[in-house]
C-alpha cells in the first residue's frame, strides 16, 4: 500500500505545471551554474594576470593569487546558493502539493474509508516525495557531471564524484527537510494558499533571517557563495554567533563549501558536527508530521479546505 | 470613477488585510528584523565613531592636524532594511495581493460588488489603493524606527537633506512593493485555482528578486573572494577601475543581466540615495537622481505595466470566476 500512495503522490506531481515549471528552473539553474562558475573564475585569473602585471610595470611586487588550488569542484559554488533557494522552495511545493491535493479532491476521506494504517499513509507519501526528490537531484548530478566536464576539458575523478555525490545527499536531506515544512503547514494552517504562506515565512526566516543574527549577514550576502561572517568584536554577535550551529541554512553551506571545497581556507567536512543539526531538525519534523497526520481532521468539513 | 467609492473599497482592503492573522505575522516579523538590523548596526556604528574620535584626539596630540574623515555616514545604516524590503517586503506585497482578490472571490463578494455602480477601474485601483495606503504605513513605521535608531543609538541625527533623502527612498520602497501587489492580484485574479496564481506570482519573484541578481553578484569579480578581490590583491580604486576597464564587454553582459530585475534597480536607486556606495557619496539630490535616472525610468515602467496588468485582470469580469480554496 506505501507503494501505491508513493506512486499516486509522484503521479500527481507530474501533473502539477507548478512544480514542473520550478523544476525546469533548478534544473536550468544547475546547466547555469557551471557556466558562471566557470565564466566568473576565468575572469577573475584574467583580473589577477593584469593587476599583477600592472604591478610589475610600477615596480610592485606581485600580490599571491587567491585562486592558486582552486579544486575544479569550486565552478558548482552557486549550487550551494541554488538548492537553499529553489531547491527548497520546490520541497516546499511538493510537501504542500501531497497535502492539499488530496484534501482538494477529497481523496484523503476516501483512501482512509478503506483498512489503511495512518503511518501507511505518512509513509506512502514521504516515499512518493524523496522519490521525486532522488530523481530531481539525480537529474541536477548527471547535468552537473556534464558541466564539470565540458568547462574542465576531461570527466570528474572518481573523488569528484563522491565529493558530488555527497553534497547532493546532504542537498537531499535540506530538500526533505523543506518538504516536511510544506506537509506540516499544510495539516496545520486551513486554506492552502496560507499555509504555503506561513511555510514560506518559515523559509525565509530561516535563509535569511537568522543568518544576520548569527553571523551578521546581510540578506543579499545570502545569496552569495563566498560569505564573509562578521567578527565577533560587537557584543551583540558575540551571543549570537553561539546559536551558529542552529542556523540551518549556514550549516547546509559549511558543509557544503567543505564537501565541494569551494573555498581554500574552508575546514576538512566535518560530517558528524556539521549534519548533527540538519538530522536533528528533520527527525523533529517527521516525528511532528506524524502526530500531525495522526490528529488529521477526517470528518467532512475538516478534510475540505 | 468617483473618489469615494474608491476610498471606501480602499478602506475596506486595509481593514481586512489587518484581520489576516498570516499577513499580520508576516508584517511584525519583517518590523522586528529589520528594527533588530537598525539597531545591531547603529551600536556597532556609535563604537566606529567612539573609535574615531579617539583616533582623532590622539593624532592631535601627536602634532597630527589632518585626519582623513571618517568613511561612515548615518543613512548607510539604513541598508539591511532595504534589503529586507528588497526580499520579504515583496513577498507580502503579493501576499497583500493574493488576499485581496482570493478574500472577494473567496466570500462572493465580486459578483454582489458588480450588481453597484462600480467601474471596472474603481475595483481594480480601489483594493490597490487599500493596498498602498498599507504599504506606506509598514514603511513609514520602518523607515521612522531606523532614523529614530541611528538617531539615539549611533548618536546621529539626519539633516533635512538626509530626511528628503529617506523620503525619496520611501517612494522607491511603495513603487516597488506596489509592483509586487499588482503582480499577486493579477495573477491571482487570472488564475482558476487560487493558490495557483500566488505560486505563479512566487515563481516570478524567486526569478526577479532572488535569482537574476545572485547571478549578477557572482559574476562580480569583487565578490570572489571574501573581502573582496581586489581588496585581496591590495589594490586601490583607480587600480580597480583601470583593470576593469579592459573587462568592458563581461562588464556590460553581467549589468544587463543585472538590468532585468526590478530588484536590482530599486537597490541601485536605495543604495545611491542611502549613501551605502562610496561613489555616490558627496553628491547632491539633483546630482543622484540624474545619476539613478534609468533605475527610476525601470521602475516606472514597471509600475505603468503591472497597473495596466492589474486593470485588465482585476478589473474583468473573469476575476469574478474560478474556483476558490480560502
Amino acid at each position: 500500500m506505501i507503494g501505491v500512495i508513493a506512486a499516486h503522490q509522484l503521479r500527481m506531481l507530474s501533473r502539477e505545471r507548478i512544480f514542473l515549471a520550478i523544476l525546469a528552473a533548478l534544473l536550468l539553474m544547475t546547466v547555469l551554474a557551471g557556466f558562471i562558475g566557470w565564466s566568473s573564475h576565468n575572469t577573475i585569473v584574467r583580473v589577477y594576470e593584469e593587476s599583477s602585471a600592472m604591478l610589475a610595470s610600477e615596480g610592485q611586487p606581485a600580490p599571491p593569487n587567491p585562486f592558486d588550488l582552486k579544486p575544479r569542484l569550486s565552478l558548482l559554488s552557486n549550487m550551494t546558493i541554488y538548492i537553499p533557494l529553489i531547491g527548497a522552495l520546490l520541497a516546499i511545493v511538493v510537501g504542500h502539493l501531497a497535502i492539499v491535493t488530496d484534501r482538494a479532491a477529497g481523496s484523503t476521506r476516501l483512501i482512509f474509508s478503506r483498512p489503511i494504517l495512518r503511518s501507511t499513509y505518512l509513509w506512502g507519501k514521504l516515499t512518493g516525495i524523496a522519490g521525486a526528490l532522488v530523481a530531481i537531484l539525480a537529474a541536477s548530478y548527471v547535468l552537473s557531471v556534464i558541466s564539470l566536464t565540458i568547462v574542465n576539458g576531461s570527466a570528474p575523478t572518481a573523488d569528484e564524484l563522491g565529493r558530488l555525490a555527497l553534497f547532493y545527499a546532504l542537498s537531499l536531506a535540506y530538500m526533505v527537510l523543506f518538504a516536511l515544512v510544506g506537509m506540516a503547514t499544510a495539516l496545520v494552517v486551513h486554506g492552502r494558499s496560507l499555509a504555503l504562506l506561513v511555510a514560506l515565512g518559515i523559509w525565509m526566516a530561516v535563509t535569511f533571517m537568522v543568518p544576520q543574527f548569527t553571523s551578521g549577514l546581510r540578506p543579499t550576502a545570502s545569496l552569495n557563495p563566498i560569505v564573509d561572517p562578521v567578527s565577533t568584536s560587537q557584543q551583540f554577535f558575540r551571543v549570537t554567533s553561539n546559536l551558529r550551529p542552529f542556523s540551518i541554512s549556514e550549516q547546509y553551506r559549511d558543509a557544503s563549501a567543505s564537501i565541494l571545497q569551494t573555498a581554500p581556507d574552508r575546514a576538512a567536512f566535518d560530517g558528524m558536527r556539521q549534519l548533527l543539526p540538519i538530522s536533528a531538525l528533520l527527525v523533529a519534523l517527521g516525528l511532528l508530521t506524524a502526530v500531525l497526520v495522526n490528529r488529521q481532521d477526517l470528518s467532512e468539513r475538516g478534510a475540505n479546505d | 470613477m468617483t473618489n469615494a467609492t474608491l476610498l471606501t473599497l480602499a478602506g475596506h482592503d486595509y481593514r481586512a488585510a489587518f484581520r489576516n492573522r498570516v499577513l499580520a505575522a508576516l508584517l511584525l516579523t519583517l518590523l522586528f528584523v529589520t528594527t533588530v538590523s537598525v539597531l545591531v548596526a547603529a551600536f556597532g556604528y556609535q563604537a566606529q565613531l567612539d573609535e574615531y574620535e579617539r583616533y582623532k584626539a590622539a593624532a592631535a596630540a601627536a602634532g597630527i592636524d589632518t585626519v582623513a574623515p571618517l568613511p561612515l555616514r548615518a543613512l548607510q545604516l539604513l541598508r539591511p532594511v532595504v534589503e529586507y524590503l528588497e526580499i520579504i517586503g515583496a513577498v507580502i506585497a503579493i501576499a497583500l495581493g493574493y488576499l485581496s482578490v482570493a478574500r472577494e472571490r473567496g466570500n462572493r463578494t465580486l459578483r454582489l460588488l458588480r450588481t453597484r455602480p462600480v467601474s471596472a477601474g474603481e475595483l481594480a485601483f480601489g483594493p490597490a489603493l487599500g493596498a498602498v495606503a498599507l504599504i506606506t504605513t509598514l514603511v513609514v513605521v520602518t523607515a521612522t524606527i531606523g532614523v529614530v535608531s541611528i538617531g539615539i543609538w549611533g548618536h546621529d541625527w539626519i539633516d533635512g537633506e538626509q530626511a528628503i533623502k529617506v523620503v525619496l527612498w520611501c517612494i522607491a520602497s511603495i513603487a516597488y512593493m506596489g509592483v509586487f501587489y499588482c503582480l499577486g492580484a493579477a495573477l491571482t485574479a487570472r488564475s482558476r485555482v487560487l493558490a495557483n496564481g500566488l505560486v505563479a506570482a512566487l515563481v516570478v519573484w524567486l526569478v526577479v528578486v532572488l535569482i537574476i541578481p545572485q547571478i549578477g553578484d557572482t559574476m562580480d569579480p569583487d565578490n570572489q573572494v571574501p573581502g573582496g578581490l581586489f581588496s585581496a590583491l591590495n589594490l586601490d580604486k583607480p587600480h580597480e577601475t583601470r583593470i576593469l576597464a579592459n573587462f568592458g564587454t563581461y562588464e556590460r553582459v553581467r549589468n544587463g543581466i543585472e538590468e532585468l530585475s526590478l530588484a536590482k534597480h530599486y537597490e541601485r536607486f536605495a543604495f545611491a540615495i542611502l549613501d551605502v556606495k562610496d561613489k555616490y557619496r558627496g553628491m547632491s539630490i539633483g546630482q543622484l537622481t540624474t545619476e539613478t535616472r534609468s533605475d527610476i525610468i525601470w521602475m516606472l515602467a514597471y509600475v505603468v505595466v503591472l497597473a495596466g496588468a492589474l486593470r485588465m485582470t482585476v478589473g474583468s469580469p473573469a476575476a469574478q470566476s474560478g474556483g476558490d480554496d480560502e
